[in-house]
């Protein structure tokens, strides 16, 4: 009796899990919010980017087409 | 025993199982985006060819596809196509004020799914998602993501053909 217990409960608790972990795509109101982006203003993310192309001397090295070598 | 557990799991599985096309759609209540003390129900559209479309006023693609059922349903004004728009929005005014500049005549109906129901009944997996439906109540067809001109030309004819144009 235990172990079809233990075994539904395995089983409608990995059916939930995906709700109770994955943020669903409906309710992603807040994280669409400007203040939650990684750089909220868009003027000091241009000159942070600025800033590390020339510290890592990597050109190009933010965007996955060519560069990161300093050799463009 | 083994019973037991093949009941368990095709229950387990219908619970959790989104609807699939060819599926019959269930019809909902919810209140009218610009009135939000009329309640309109997907029943008042029975016998149409309906796409219902889930977005809200925060998600950048169901921004950018609105203007393209505008002018979808501008085009098959004459016909038994209805688009269904079912805004999530926390707040109904943004969703509002976002429609009064694309869809200045109101043609598309507008529902306000403050508790995100049908999101939640449809398993919605992306922001936005559309859903065409035919005139028995029938899912034909899914969209998840914005549509784009290709995606709505195909749209198009699939309308077309429930239509029977």
């Amino acid at each position: 009796m235990y172990k079809i217990i233990l075994i539904l409960s395995a089983l409608v608790l990995s059916g939930c899990s995906d709700r109770l972990v994955r943020v669903m795509p409906y309710e992603k109101e807040y994280f669409a919010q400007e203040k939650m982006s990684l750089s909220p203003i868009a003027e000091r993310a241009e000159q942070e980017g600025h800033i590390f192309l020339i510290r890592e001397a990597s050109a190009g090295g933010e965007s996955a087409f060519q560069g990161g070598c300093g050799c463009r | 025993m083994k019973k037991v557990l093949l009941v368990a799991l095709f229950l387990c599985a219908n619970v959790f199982a989104a609807p699939q096309i060819g599926d019959n759609v269930t019809d909902f209540k919810l209140p009218n985006l610009y009135n939000l003390n009329q309640e309109l129900s997907s029943t008042d559209f029975k016998g149409n060819v309906i796409l219902l479309n889930l977005w809200a006023s925060w998600c950048g693609g169901c921004k950018e596809e609105m203007p393209l059922f505008v002018e979808l349903q501008e085009e098959f004004k004459e016909s038994n196509f209805k688009i269904l728009l079912s805004s999530i929005d926390k707040d109904p005014q943004s969703a509002i004020s976002f429609l009064n500049g694309v869809d200045q005549n109101r043609v598309l109906n507008s529902f306000y799914d403050k508790e995100k129901t049908l999101p939640k009944a449809y398993k919605c997996m992306g922001m936005p998602s559309s859903y065409l439906i035919d005139a028995n109540g029938k899912l034909v067809d899914i969209f998840i993501g914005s549509i784009d001109e290709d995606s709505l030309a195909k749209l198009k004819i699939k309308i077309k053909s429930l239509l029977g144009k």
